[in-house]
């Protein structure tokens, strides 16, 4: 159903929270240089297919992953890979903000120093402003670099989170439910910056709100159950679902 | 002296004869019918307990320390007489609260004043006898330095108490091996216990950590004389035998370095303990935010973690400080008794408290200045300790700001 090139593929993927089932054989394909959204009831497991794309639920003991996960057709589960690396290339930003308790500059120059991006100051300066101006921060918070990235606003600090992400130059941007501890205008302004970040990312988006997905997302993937129930064109799945548990949802009939 | 103990247990018996017949007449001004009570029965006794009972414990105890302390010549009434009023104000505050007890009264918002009224006195105690400590210590310090030039005591340079007369009492030497000790237990427990904190926190699996975490506060129960005897029989000798004498760096199993070492053994769990508990308490969406950029999990604990941990561990580690420097049963029996300027750390030294509980004991009148200058040592240790607690608070309130 699809031209541009297929950035992130999964096939025949389940994910098991010790005897919990909480992905059942999902197989789904992600373009690039787009929005994708994933929506569905709480509990549906679109958080845990997205944690599965950069291996964070390697951080959770009792989480086990089968089946496939390709990324520009290479396996990211495959033994060889490290996980820390593909962290790198995948960035997430989480539901709630969580800049580290440091200076903004540091937080942003976080990614790029740990992954050795920098050969001097000058050229972390450049990337720290540069990721700022991505991140819509770069006007609010150039003369306040040195202050504590705690100090912002809520919407601020999730453009923050976002800005620190874009910093290691990753190709994919895992995000989940950015917008769900914000407020209506901070919100806008979000969803504003993923407008813009689809020209250089694949963007992959959790959200609950039906209206953000529709509003920001070119793809919609609706999940139910731990399954992927229908996945297609958002327009099209919003207007016209073919499966009656999608409807149901996007109606308002359960969920 | 004013008896106490015949008033008192008159004043309960009032007090607890108070609380039945309120609770009693509560009941019965309403004929049973507790709804109609503005609180239950329980707070009207309540109310008339403590309007007997505070009140006349507060003035026997009070009117006791007072006539114990300025002598029986202060006491204007006989003692008889006083143990008659007591009561008689007892009597009084049952029988003026038992007349006000009636359906409308707010016995519960009365009650819940006065409960409120003892957790504050408890406070209030708790802060007064810290006060009576420094006044205590600052009066006899005030005798000593009458008698001993306090330009010896804070600047000189040799410690020779001399029970004829003639000492030379200078702290200098007392505080270079306190803080000698003290450093190189900390250099031992700081690392040790943070490592230790970190690797529990973030490293071992539950049911590791539950053995292990216990296992290390065992450490924290030993009594202190019990490190001192392994310094005294084991660490002594075996530093001396296979380290000190091969090297020829000295002949003495007392030295700063056993003592440093067995207190550096007995500060870790405080240190770790404590570090643990903070270190939990770091939001896991900190964790998560680190490893999502691609860093490491030592990446994450070094530069997000323990950062945003470290008010608390300095907390933790100033806490250990302050054992340290207190510390005297280790270092007796560890570093022996001898005052002195050294920087060899296998030579024996001694540290302030040891001098304290030495210039005490024995045949000792609280009049010369080789006895009251313990009293001096006493207080600056306090204050050493006190600067000590006011640093670290500065240092976790400044972090605070940046971190919340």
């Amino acid at each position: 159903m699809t031209k541009l090139p297929i950035k992130i593929s999964a096939k025949n993927v389940d994910v098991f929270y010790g005897a919990a089932h909480a992905i059942k054989s999902v197989d789904v394909e992600i373009a690039d240089k787009m929005v994708t959204s994933f929506i569905g009831p709480s509990g549906c497991g679109k958080s845990t297919f997205l944690r599965c794309i950069n291996r964070m639920n390697d951080t959770i003991d009792v989480c086990r992953v089968t089946g496939d996960i390709m990324i520009d057709m290479e396996d990211i589960y495959d033994r060889r890979v490290d996980p820390v690396q593909l962290r790198a290339k995948v960035g997430m930003v989480f539901q709630k903000p969580n800049p580290f308790p440091k200076s903004i500059y540091d937080n942003v120059a976080y990614g790029p120093k740990i992954h050795g991006m920098a050969r001097n100051k000058l050229e972390l300066d450049e990337i720290v402003e540069k990721s700022l101006r991505r991140a819509a921060l770069w006007d609010e918070a150039k003369d306040r670099l040195q202050e504590p990235g705690t100090g912002l606003s809520g919407g601020q600090q999730q453009r923050l989170c976002i800005a620190r992400a874009v910093a290691t130059e990753p190709e994919v941007l895992l995000m989940d439910e950015p917008c769900s501890a914000l407020d209506p205008i901070a919100t806008a302004q979000i969803e504003q910056l993923i407008d813009e970040l689809r020209s250089s990312y694949c963007v992959v988006i959790v959200t609950h709100s039906m209206a953000q997905a529709s509003r920001v997302s070119d793809r919609t993937a609706f999940f139910h159950l731990g399954e992927l129930v229908e996945y297609g064109y958002t327009s099209h799945i919003f207007t016209n679902p073919s499966d009656k548990r999608t409807e149901s949802y996007i109606t308002g009939r359960i969920g | 002296m004013v008896s106490i103990s015949f008033p008192f247990s008159m004043i309960l018996l009032i007090a607890v004869i108070g609380y039945f017949a309120a609770r009693r007449k509560a009941i019965a001004m309403v004929k049973g019918n507790l709804r109609q009570l503005q609180a239950l029965p329980q707070a009207y006794g309540q109310t008339v307990f403590f309007t007997t009972f505070l009140p006349a414990t507060v003035i026997l105890l009070g009117w006791a320390f007072v006539v114990r302390i300025m002598g029986p010549s202060y006491a204007l009434i006989s003692d008889g007489l006083f143990q008659v009023l007591v009561i008689i104000t007892a009597a009084v505050g049952a029988a003026l609260s038992y007349l006000r007890v009636k359906p409308s009264q707010r016995a519960r918002a009365i009650s819940e004043r006065w409960i409120m009224g003892v957790l504050m006195a408890a406070s209030a105690l708790a802060i007064l006898t810290t006060i009576g400590i420094v006044i205590s210590m600052l009066s006899e310090s005030a005798i000593f330095f009458r008698q001993h030039s306090w330009s010896d005591f804070f600047f000189g340079t040799v410690w020779a108490p001399n029970f004829r007369g003639g000492s030379q009492l200078s702290i200098l030497p007392l505080l270079w091996g306190t803080l000698y000790i003290s450093f190189i237990s900390l250099i031992i427990a700081v690392p040790v216990g943070l490592y230790a904190a970190i690797y529990l926190s973030e490293y071992a699996s539950p049911s590791l950590r539950s053995v292990a975490k216990p296992a290390i506060e065992v450490l924290a129960g030993i009594p202190t004389i019990v490190y001192g005897l392994f310094a005294l029989i084991t660490v002594g000798p075996m530093l001396r035998d296979f380290f000190v004498q091969p090297l020829g760096l000295g002949s003495s199993s007392s030295s700063v370095m056993t003592a440093g070492l067995v207190m550096g053994v007995m500060l870790i769990p405080f240190v770790s303990s404590l570090s643990d508990d903070i270190i939990n308490a770091v939001p896991q969406a900190m964790r998560d935010g680190s490893l999502g950029l691609g860093a490491t999990k030592s990446e994450t604990i070094r530069q997000v973690v323990v950062p945003a941990a470290l008010p608390g561990i300095v907390g933790a580690v100033l806490l250990a400080a302050s054992r340290a420097i207190g510390e005297t049963m280790i270092v007796v029996l560890g570093a022996g008794a001898a005052a002195r300027f050294d920087l060899n750390p296998f030579e024996a030294m001694t540290t302030v408290t040891v001098k304290i509980v030495s210039q005490l004991t024995g045949d000792t009148d609280f009049a010369s200045p080789e006895t009251l200058v313990a009293f001096a040592l006493g207080l600056s240790l306090f204050v050493i300790t006190l600067g000590l607690n006011i640093v670290a608070l500065v240092i976790v309130r400044k972090y605070r700001e940046q971190y919340e």
